[in-house]
């Protein structure tokens, strides 16, 4: 007879699969490296592991990793939050109004295409090197997914469903808050995680150009000194934040709108 | 109608209009901040005219930049949304593929594309195999991603009735699940050439000798707003010029679900 496991729940399915295909890519990255001339450019995950574990109390230049990491959440959540509070009501009106569409849209089609990290060189002639030129980095690369995903969040309303609310006598402001918010917060969401990942990513880069401290400073100079496990390391506990800042968000989006998490 | 429309056209032409005076004000005419690292739209017309001849401070026209750019810039993204797409699309149709992949794939995400320049560069040097690698890394995430959620939010009764029907699954996902994730998955593409041609000008910027990264990096050191808003404009332009062939394509290939 042929056994199969049988799972209880979903759940238990996922983490199995989780660990399952995570030992797969640790063994597959420990035997290239044992075994083949890989081990010349790259360290062994393990040697990776111990030096993330050292970093928590030795310092990588002038602090350990923790505020290493600390210093660029900081610079992250200011950029990003303005980027949030700004974008969102963009984007909700432009989606809504036409006239609001024919002012803003120009204007945000100008500057959409300039990417934001190319806003550095700008960016630091214009506020220096300090805490303000990354702020203004991070906001703007933020600033264009969340603006753009609310935009089409709130135009592409089923439009039988304002018909029908309209039919029934319903006042503009009443389909804004019952029919357009509620069904454009999904779009919405999908703008704010890439939003976020943007975010880090432009601190990251910010960072790598000019900081002293800071996750994309410890792999930048991992690269000056030819250090590959910092900068391994460095991408590992980006990485790990990541992950950690994009399911904050995905819990937030399960608690906001239950009704798109069907089958996820 | 007409009328509408016209009305709406001549609010975008003023609000372009505004923008570009308030632009000309706070700098030509009030001086509120200084040409050296703010001028004005005509100082940067102007500079973008001599760019076009003069090959100083940078070492090249903006056309051998722009060249350099796109050359590195189109390889990654095509391979990246080459491999991006299809698999957004597995890890959203077949529970196996989602659960194995999505770790590894969640994993290495979050890790900006950014934030592998420095390894690539140990790698595989300053030259276009590195920078093409970081753009594939960028661009492939958002394909993925966008893939992965348009194939998830497949409309069950769809999907129910095709099976009512006797459709297979593989059936399924073409005649369905694939034409109703359409717009989300070129929604991905275009966020895929954003995040690549963002790639491209961080990893020009890092490491290289040209490219239009290069030549705003370079303007910055010998403080030349003028030409650092040159090479953003153009940066801006071609940019959204290739969106604007991607939207094309999506008129021609994605049939009803838009309202416009």
């Amino acid at each position: 007879m042929r056994k199969k496991i049988r799972f209880q729940n979903t759940k238990a399915e996922t983490a199995v699969y989780f660990c399952a295909s995570l030992t797969g890519l640790l063994l597959i990255w420990y035997l290239a490296v044992r075994y083949t001339n890989l081990n010349k450019v790259m360290p062994s995950p393990f040697e990776v592991f111990a030096f993330v574990g050292s970093s928590f109390v030795k310092n990588i230049g002038s602090r350990i990793l923790p505020f290493h990491i600390l210093a660029s959440l900081k610079r992250v959540f200011v950029g990003y939050f303005l980027a949030c509070i700004i974008g969102i009501p963009l984007g909700i009106i432009m989606g809504c109004s036409r006239t609001g569409k024919a002012v803003i849209k120009p204007i945000f089609e100008l500057l959409r295409p300039i990417p934001g990290l190319a806003w550095i060189p700008l960016a630091i002639l214009w506020f220096g090197i300090g805490e303000s030129s990354k702020y203004f980095i991070i906001c703007v690369s933020a600033i264009v997914s969340i603006i753009l995903n609310s935009y089409s969040g709130a135009s592409q309303v089923d439009p039988i469903l304002t018909g029908a609310a309209k039919m029934l006598g319903a006042r503009p402001i009443q389909i804004f808050f019952y029919i357009t918010l509620p069904s454009s917060v999904p779009q919405i969401f999908a703008g704010l995680q890439v939003g976020l990942s943007s975010s880090w990513m432009a601190v990251i880069a910010a960072e790598m150009i000019r900081a002293s401290e800071g996750a994309g400073w410890i792999i930048t100079t991992g690269m000056e000194s030819g250090n590959t496990v910092q900068i391994l390391s460095g991408m590992i506990s980006i990485g790990l934040v990541g992950l950690l800042l994009a399911s904050l968000l995905r819990l937030m989006e399960r608690g906001l709108c239950a009704w798109n998490i069907q089958g996820k | 109608m007409k009328e509408k429309k016209l009305k709406y056209t001549l609010i975008s032409v003023a609000s372009i209009a505004a923008f570009l005076s308030v632009w000309y004000l706070v700098t030509d005419v009030f001086h509120i901040f200084p040409s050296s690292t703010f001028p004005s739209p005509v100082k940067v017309a102007q500079a973008f005219i001599r760019k076009l001849t003069v090959k100083t401070p940078d070492g090249g026209t903006l056309a051998t930049h722009l060249a350099a750019s796109l050359k590195v810039a189109l390889y990654g993204y095509l391979l990246g949304i080459g491999i991006g797409v299809p698999l957004g699309i597995l890890m959203g149709w077949f529970r196996k593929v989602d659960l194995i992949v999505k770790p590894i794939f969640d994993l290495v995400r979050p890790i900006p594309p950014v934030g592998w320049i420095p390894l690539m560069i140990l790698w595989l040097g300053i030259g276009m195999r590195a920078k093409a690698t970081v753009i594939f890394v960028s661009a492939v995430t958002p394909s993925i991603i966008n893939a992965y959620t348009g194939i998830k939010q497949t409309n069950s009764v769809h999907i129910w009735v095709a099976r009512t029907f006797g459709a297979k699954s593989l059936e399924t996902l073409i005649k369905v699940g694939i034409p109703s994730a359409l717009p989300m998955i070129f929604a991905g593409l275009k966020v895929s050439l954003g995040a690549s041609w963002m790639a491209l000008v961080a990893a020009e910027m890092l490491a290289s000798t040209e490219g239009l990264g290069y030549m705003i990096q370079m303007n910055r050191m010998v403080g030349k707003a003028d030409n650092i808003m040159v090479g953003m404009i153009t940066i801006g332009l071609v940019g959204a010029m290739l969106t604007w062939i991607l939207e094309k394509l999506e008129n021609k290939l994605v049939k009803g679900g838009r309202t416009k």
